[in-house]
């Protein structure tokens, strides 16, 4: 290497080079990330935010935590993010065994097409599926008696928009998994005579099961906090954490608590990540 | 490889033993039947929404009325959707150069330095990837709040600008991995200057990776709801408009129209970039397999 010969006149130009090439980005992420997430972290201890001189307490957080309404905005967006999660789920094991052992020169195809629909125009979808679960619209239509009302403007809407949405988030990680697989194994399988139940329990679950975790947790921590799917196709059984986070700050103008449960999202998100991260590092799946 | 070319299905079939062909016949037209329903999911919303831009009724039930040009040129006169839409093409056309650069230079520091704090930075940059878009923009809001700048169009391409530049990074390093770090040093040994060997070692490598980021950046930027949402003043930008727009029953017939024509150039500018991707192979930070692997 030619920096054997010149060791000392290497490192330090390293050395500013490697300034020169971090200053910007790291200046901004600092500026326009990091602070704003120390402001906000402040203003769920201030007493009445945003005037900090109004002394520091933790007040927010407590009600935050043991606010009964709050506690049922939980419970509404789990059942509702973990049904999503389970129709995801129940279509991206398939999808991703057939994309890896099945399609052959489809896979490809699949892929992209994934991408594709998670890439177009988010909003414009969620409204699209007004059209599909309306009063008016074509499954009520296809449907023959009086209008099912609660396709729209409930819960249903919500999930079935939310697993459209997150669909590919969930494929991903399982499909990245399974291609980690040696075929042979299933192959073995069936020579001894196992059925598609034993294979699945037995050799594509479990050693899927990494992937399995990491899209669960990709798609989680942004389904915990959608607000637009609800607002959209939701009624008033779907009101999520999303909203009432939203809500809060914007037309309640409550920014301690605002603040406090923005903060305790954030926090979730990180741990769930961090744990994303270190199954992938053990399963060297983060290519 | 003769078996990719049979259908779906068949290289399984012909291991098993004899008298199940019915089975394997059955089981085919089960994959096919999850398929197209896997499909309908994905992207028969927007089916929908290109046939009803052609309806000629202003509500979204079937059956459909007859056919009409008119919602596009209501659409196309509709001067607060004009002004959204020129408002997301000014943001994105800046924020997009600007993640370029610094989605780059970043991309180059993580994965071609060694320093101390590397992993700190690391997790730093790659932190608004993770996180909630809804968190990030509440925080923006309140800092700028607290910091009394007013919220406009600088306000969103700035918090826009930070969401969007680690996914150029991403892009970027794993193209960058690839890539044999003995060629720079070949090059820089034979008398390179650091300039020639960007220019002439690096660049052609990345190039289809840069390009492939210029366009996610740009698409992210011009989708993005969240982010604006929490950061934007008295304007609109695209999405918001759109929003805003399905509350209102009067204006559905005119989505629909700019819709289906916002979704055509995207499904064209995203299918390049992943055309692109796949030709260096950087694909994989989106999970994607290269066209060697596959």
């Amino acid at each position: 290497m030619a920096a054997v010969a010149t060791p000392v006149r290497r490192t330090r130009r390293t050395g500013r080079g490697i300034f020169g090439i971090m200053f910007a980005p790291v200046t901004l992420l600092i500026v326009l990330f990091l602070a704003p997430m120390l402001i906000m972290v402040q203003m769920s201890v201030v007493r009445f935010p945003p005037n900090v001189a109004s002394g520091y307490v933790l007040e927010h957080y407590r009600t935050v935590l043991t606010d009964p309404i709050n506690l049922k905005i939980w419970w509404t967006t789990l059942y509702i993010g973990s049904t999503a999660m389970a129709i995801m789920l129940a279509i991206a094991m398939p999808l991703a065994y057939y994309m890896v052992f099945k399609a052959g020169k489809w896979e490809l195809f699949i892929l992209l097409a994934l991408v594709l629909a998670d890439e177009l125009a988010p909003v414009v979808k969620i409204y699209a599926w007004q059209s599909i679960l309306g009063r008016e619209g074509i499954l009520n239509w296809l449907i023959p008696g009086s209008p099912i009302a609660w396709l729209l403007f409930s819960r249903f809407a919500v999930i079935v928009t939310l697993a459209s949405t997150y669909i590919t988030y969930t494929t991903i990680p399982i499909y990245a998994a399974m291609k980690a697989i040696d075929f042979s194994m299933i192959e073995a399988a069936v020579d001894l005579g196992a059925g598609w139940w034993t294979q699945a329990r037995k050799i594509l679950i479990p050693l899927a099961a990494p992937g399995i975790f990491i899209a669960m947790i990709l798609v989680y921590i942004p389904m915990l906090t959608d607000f637009v799917t609800a607002d959209i196709v939701g009624g008033t059984g779907s009101y999520m954490m999303g909203q009432r986070v939203r809500d809060l700050i914007l037309s309640g103008g409550d920014w301690g608590s605002g603040a406090a449960l923005n903060f305790v999202m954030l926090v979730v998100s990180v741990v769930a990540s961090v744990f994303a991260y270190w199954l992938a590092r053990l399963n060297k799946i983060d290519r | 490889m003769a078996e990719v070319a049979r259908p779906a299905g068949a290289g399984v079939a012909v291991r098993v033993p004899a008298g199940v062909r019915a089975r394997a016949a059955v089981n085919t037209a089960l994959w096919r039947l999850f398929l197209g329903f896997t499909f309908l999911a994905l992207f028969g919303p927007l089916v929908i929404l290109l046939l009803f831009s052609f309806n000629d009724s202003n509500i979204l039930a079937f059956p459909l009325e007859g056919f009409t040009l008119n919602w596009y040129s209501v659409a196309w006169q509709d001067t607060l959707l004009r002004e959204s839409l020129v408002n997301s093409t000014v943001v994105a056309f800046i924020v997009a150069p600007v993640c370029l650069v610094l989605g780059t230079l970043t991309g180059f520091g993580l994965t071609r330095f060694r320093f101390h704090g590397r992993g700190l930075i690391g997790g730093l940059v790659g932190a608004p990837l993770i996180l909630p878009w809804e968190v990030i923009g509440i925080a923006a809001l309140m800092a700028y709040g607290r910091m009394h700048i007013e919220l406009n169009l600088r306000t969103v391409i700035a918090t826009q600008t930070i969401c969007t530049f680690p996914l150029v990074t991403a892009i970027v390093s794993a193209q960058l991995f690839r890539f044999e770090r003995v060629q720079e040093e070949a090059a820089i040994d034979l008398g390179c200057s650091r300039l020639q060997v960007l220019r002439h070692i690096i660049m052609p490598h990345i190039a289809s990776a840069l390009a492939a980021s210029a366009i996610f950046a740009f698409t992210w930027s011009f989708n993005n709801f969240e982010i604006s949402f929490f950061t934007i003043g008295f304007q609109q930008t695209f999405p918001i408009w759109v929003y805003s727009s399905v509350r209102n029953p009067d204006h559905t017939a005119v989505v629909n129209a700019v819709s289906v024509v916002i979704s055509a150039v995207q499904v064209v500018m995203i299918y390049a970039a992943l055309k692109l991707l796949r030709r260096g192979g950087a694909a994989s930070a989106l999970g994607i397999p290269s066209e060697e692997e596959l």
